[in-house]
């Protein structure tokens, strides 16, 4: 079994770091540099791990041919740019999409609750009677405070009148209608069932009267109409 | 164990608290704070971010799915949709990020993982090196030398094209886009320590492939001149 010196491949791991974050900076890997000290402080290995991986000679102590390594793929890994018809085309794709996005936003913007004054408790001489919105407006803003108590009640009670009184109404405009039906479908309807009673009674009714004192009890019973009996 | 890399923004920090905890403390270090405030604001503000940052996702998308098609698909999803969700991007930086740390580049990186993954798993399309790149490499008036250096980046795209696609993924992160270890853990979900080990590791293999393949062309060469002798 091979012992695993795991202090040792922390520090290999953190100088790695170390020297990456200096390549890629544009400056030389020392390990006695000020940011490097600083970076391995801040690190989550053990103590004497960055103890390990910065000195003077820390440089010397990473593998050369890691250090090869990292030379070449920060040469060849390059990044790539897109095409700039590419660009363009997302970017009037965006805007487009920013545009559609911007329009709730707008709407909703530019409304604004409009007070309204109103008698209060507290001009009608009550003044023992609380607010019930205090806890609601409690975060509302200074400057407002002054209009708060003249806006708060009438509004909510304005409100629920003008609902209950909606609410009425409907219900009485529903009822009217199941009454009344206005269209001119429904009233040719209901002339055509009022005067067809009166023609379709002689033809459908061929025998006595139904209860009379003469019914031949031999006779078919005619089919019940609704509405004609 | 994955270690949340951002903490997140408590109430008293909100507040402006001192907190006793250094590592608890949260500070603005987004250097994209100024442009994402004023997106959020105002999504066709959106445009500055996007031309930051375009080659960056395009080139991590290129990296990963190999074709220049599919990355300008995943850069536009990539796009659009952190459009769509900037308004519920919090930042969330804390000092070990270093000083130049960007969360909105972190947070986009995120959406950008997660939209090549999703892509990748939808066309069941497994990322092959991308060694048509390296010809961006080679200077083309230079014959010979660029043939060499395509030789050489080839050599290198393909090393980095054969690791297991976490380390790949680190390393290109590291070497591309230039992130440090914190923002690179904040982009995979993963600590710090975990980063460096990735990244460490896929440098050993890298330099190991990349030192048999020398070693064979040298023999190949050795191989080449004995008959000459």
């Amino acid at each position: 079994m091979i012992p695993f010196d795991r202090d040792a491949s922390s520090a290999d791991t953190l100088l790695t770091d170390l020297y990456l974050d200096a390549i890629l900076a544009g400056r030389p890997f020392r390990g006695d540099d000020p940011a490097v000290a600083k970076r391995s402080r801040r690190s989550s290995a053990p103590a004497s791990v960055p103890e390990a991986a910065t000195g003077p000679d820390a440089a010397e102590r990473l593998d050369p041919a890691i250090r090869a390594a990292v030379d070449r793929l920060r040469h060849d890994l390059v990044r790539v740019h897109p095409s700039f018809r590419f660009e363009e085309r997302l970017a009037t794709r965006l805007a487009e999409a920013a545009t559609a996005l911007r329009v709730p936003t707008a709407v909703g913007a530019e409304g604004r609750v409009v007070p309204f004054r109103a008698r209060t408790a507290t001009s009608a001489g009550d003044p023992s009677l609380g607010d019930p919105v205090d806890g609601l407006l409690g975060d509302a803003p200074e400057a407002l405070d002054g209009d708060r108590r003249d806006l708060a009640r009438p509004l909510l009670i304005g409100g629920a009148l003008t609902s209950a009184a909606l609410s009425l109404a409907g219900a009485a405009l529903v009822a009217w209608r199941r009454n009344r039906p206005g269209s001119p479908m429904a009233r040719a309807a209901r002339v055509v069932r009022t005067s067809g009673a009166a023609i379709a009674r002689p033809r459908t009714l061929r025998g006595p009267r139904r209860g009379s004192a003469g019914r031949d009890p031999s006779w078919p019973r005619e089919p019940s109409v609704r509405g004609f009996d | 164990m994955v270690r949340p890399v951002f903490g997140r923004v408590s109430d008293a920090t909100r507040a402006g608290s001192a907190h006793a905890d250094g590592a608890a403390r949260v500070a603005h270090l987004d250097r994209d704070r100024a442009l994402v405030e004023a997106a959020q604001l105002d999504p066709l503000r959106f445009d500055a971010l996007y031309r930051r940052y375009l080659a960056q996702v395009y080139s991590y998308a290129y990296y990963e799915l190999g074709d220049h098609h599919e990355a300008e698909d995943a850069t536009e999803r990539t796009f659009l949709a952190a459009l769509t969700n900037l308004s519920r991007f919090e930042e969330r930086a804390r000092p070990a990020d270093g000083e130049g740390a960007s969360t909105f580049r972190v947070w986009l990186f995120q959406i950008a993982r997660n939209t090549i993954a999703n892509q990748r798993r939808g066309r069941r399309r497994h990322p092959q090196a991308p060694l048509d790149a390296a010809a961006l490499v080679a200077d083309p008036l230079d014959l010979e030398g660029g043939a060499a250096s395509r030789d050489e980046a080839t050599a290198a795209w393909t090393a980095v094209g054969r690791l297991p696609s976490d380390r790949r993924r680190a390393l290109v992160l590291r070497f591309v886009e230039e992130m440090s270890t914190a923002e690179i853990a904040g982009v995979l979900g993963r600590s710090e320590g975990a980063v460096r080990v990735l990244i460490h590791r896929a440098l050993r293999t890298v330099a190991r492939d990349l030192g048999d393949r020398a070693g064979h062309r040298g023999t190949d060469a050795r191989g080449s001149r004995e008959p000459r002798r």
